[in-house]
């Protein structure tokens, strides 16, 4: 079976950021920069995801989806930090994304944050609201995942190989846990206006965060004088195999819509597992883990 | 509607063309307004977090090269880390060293805090240790590359009127780098002990920073016996803040002989262990109003999820950060490598970090 349940578990990866150059993607700024905005969003995206997931651990009433959802606590939680340290990176290479960042966090921390809200009914709402929205985001991220296992052409451009297993570790972490958002929705919940709801504002706030970001890398890119970010840029990098395609992503509106649709029936695990056995921050991981083991 | 041959343009195409030009004209002025905007706040209208969060990786590990191994003093060797651009620390800092072998130690920096191209440390072997310091002795070599985390500070150094420094044997390096940061003038002393001066060191350095005499005791046990803590610690000036890092005897007895009032500080690195492994210790969950043992062989996080199920948690190993909570009473002994010297304070990881006392109190 291609997609047997596999139980999660955090890898505690690091990268070395030195070698990596500002335009990773060689002679590509637009492509280099639109996977950036990734280092923008996460750090206090997967931070939240954590934050919200802990207070939903009482509401669980599966065993198994409790210990799925821990698993998922964790890797969320080193996904954060992993992109939070390309920033300074970012920084150092004369390209500040504070400004940015910034706001970001006030959107995860204030806005989408613990609200004041009297016990019962407004508090479990909201709890409910942003456990899906945490579902829909998932299906995005898998999508995400998926694709840059599978991005060839990325690997024929000579992207750097250190950001490129960032990318990829992620993204198989991604589509290795890619039903526990879904299924604890499902789980709690499931009301199917709630998901389609929560699914236009993420969908909606996901293209508003994605399209500002790669325009303002694009605009204090230092190296460029004029830097510019249009739709048509992004099509044809699609086209080209070095982003998702406009076909792709529009295809992936009604997969989530659909009363049918469940997170196993899409990727593969087993190319996710493949890939994380060779992932080189990924093994060296495992066996520092090993190591610390053997010492304690 | 009916066609209209005319070429005049009828009182309807005109509101149309008004319209048109209205339309274009205000899209216009919305589009410079908010491309304004927008330069100056990327994600205009959202407001920014002050302080922003992202962008400040709070535990970034250096990889740094062994660039000095030397023998300081008998059975004490010096290590000189190279790097670029370090952190600056503060007196009384500390490095986390992660040892080829895994095993993970702190070393208080005893080098010039201003230095931010290297770290100086300073181990001293012990012989019926945990293993940590013969590594450190005997794998770790010049050229060998090891990770740091931190600097970290728990030890540091308050403003206060005056200072008493009690330091036994290897205990002198955190206190070093204080002895050259107190501006001129300061009313301090300093009790250094050891088992033989040869055992000792620093001192040299030491002796150095105290040209008149006076100010510096050292007692070595082989020709001067036991220190006279009692002597050393009477008669305190108001207000001192006294110092003490050294073997787990010389700070008890210091805090024992010390009158109230006066501030105490102490630095400790090795967490109180039976013959194998790590002591037992209570917990207490205040908000519960439930009283648990920790066993030295498992964790707080395993006592109390038997008592509270839904205790959120992951990774067990100290680096996820999701099992943080608020520590109200008791010593901690931090051994995450996540937490910032403020979380420090008040907080510890409970899959891993454990007690130096005998009881902790957790707000939970």
């Amino acid at each position: 079976m291609s997609n047997k349940h596999v139980p999660l578990k955090a890898r505690k990866v690091s990268f070395a950021w030195e070698d990596t150059p500002l335009h990773w993607v060689p002679g590509d700024p637009f492509t280099t920069h639109t996977i950036n905005v990734l280092h923008l969003l996460l750090p206090a995206g997967e931070r939240w995801f954590v934050h919200v997931y802990k207070q939903v651990l009482p509401y669980i009433r599966d065993e198994r989806l409790r210990e799925d959802v821990i698993g998922f606590i964790g890797q969320e939680a080193m996904h954060s930090q992993a992109h939070d340290e390309v920033l300074p990176h970012l920084r150092d290479q004369g390209l500040d994304p504070t400004p940015y960042t910034a706001q970001v966090d006030w959107l995860f921390e204030k806005l989408l944050g613990d609200r004041t809200l009297p016990p019962g009914r407004p508090r479990r709402w909201w709890l409910l609201e942003r456990v899906a929205l945490i579902a829909a985001i998932e299906h995005y991220t898998a999508f995400l995942g998926d694709w840059v296992l599978n991005a060839e052409a990325l690997d024929r451009r000579g992207a750097d190989p250190t950001m490129l297993d960032l990318l990829r570790w992620h993204g198989a972490e991604e589509v290795e846990h890619r039903s526990v958002a879904f299924d604890l929705f499902v789980h709690v919940d499931g009301d199917y206006a709630r998901r389609v709801r929560t699914w236009a504002t993420a969908f909606t706030a996901l293209v508003f965060l994605w399209q500002r970001g790669t325009r303002f890398f694009m605009a204090n890119d230092p190296t460029l004088a004029d830097g510019r970010a249009t739709f048509r840029d992004f099509h044809r990098r699609g086209r080209q195999g070095l982003l998702p395609s406009t076909g792709a992503i529009t295809r992936s509106i009604p997969g989530y819509l659909s009363r049918a649709y469940h997170p196993s029936k899409e990727c593969s695990t087993e190319q996710a597992v493949a890939y994380l056995a060779t992932s080189p921050a990924a093994v060296a991981a495992s066996a520092a883990e090993k190591s610390q083991e053997g010492a304690a | 509607m009916s066609p209209n041959p005319s070429p005049r343009p009828t009182p309807r195409r005109t509101t149309a063309l008004l319209l048109a030009a209205g339309t274009a004209g205000a899209a216009l002025v919305v589009r410079r307004a908010l491309r304004r905007r927008v330069q100056g706040s990327p994600l205009w209208p959202l407001p920014a977090l002050d302080p922003p969060v992202s962008g400040r990786p709070r535990s970034r590990a250096l990889t740094l090269l062994v660039t000095a191994h030397e023998r300081l003093a008998d059975g004490v060797v010096r290590l000189r880390l190279e790097g670029t651009d370090l952190p600056r620390w503060e007196p009384g800092a500390h490095l986390d060293l992660v040892l080829p072998s895994g095993l993970v130690r702190q070393y208080s920096l005893c080098g010039d805090p201003e230095d931010t191209s290297s770290y100086t440390v300073a181990a001293r072997l012990v012989e019926d240790g945990r293993g940590g310091s013969r590594e450190v002795h005997e794998q770790v070599q010049e050229g060998t590359e090891l990770e740091v985390r931190g600097p970290r500070n728990r030890f540091p150094l308050v403003e206060a009127p005056s200072y008493v420094f009690v330091a036994g044997g290897i205990g002198i390096t955190p206190v070093l780098p204080m002895l050259r940061a107190l501006p001129e003038g300061t009313d301090w002393r300093l009790l250094y002990g050891g088992r033989t001066r040869a055992s000792m060191p620093f001192l040299e350095e030491i002796e150095k920073l105290d040209p008149d005499g006076g100010r510096v005791t050292v007692v070595a046990e082989d020709e001067d016996g036991r220190p006279g803590l009692d002597a050393f610690l009477a008669d305190l000036p108001e207000g001192a803040a006294v110092y003490c890092c050294g073997p787990e005897g010389l700070m008890a007895a210091v805090a024992e002989r010390l009158p109230e009032g006066a501030a105490l500080h102490l630095e400790r690195f090795a967490p109180r262990t039976t013959a194998d492994g790590d002591a037992e210790f209570e917990v207490e969950l205040r908000r519960s109003g439930r009283t648990l043992t920790v066993p030295g062989d498992s964790s707080v996080l395993a006592a109390v999820r038997t008592e509270l199920p839904n205790t959120p948690y992951s990774c067990e190993q100290g680096w996820c950060g999701t099992c943080q909570q608020k520590v109200l009473e008791g010593e901690i002994d931090h051994r995450d490598e996540l937490l910032t010297d403020s979380e420090r304070g008040d907080s510890m990881l409970i899959c891993v970090s454990r007690c130096l006392g005998t009881r902790l109190v957790l707000d939970m």
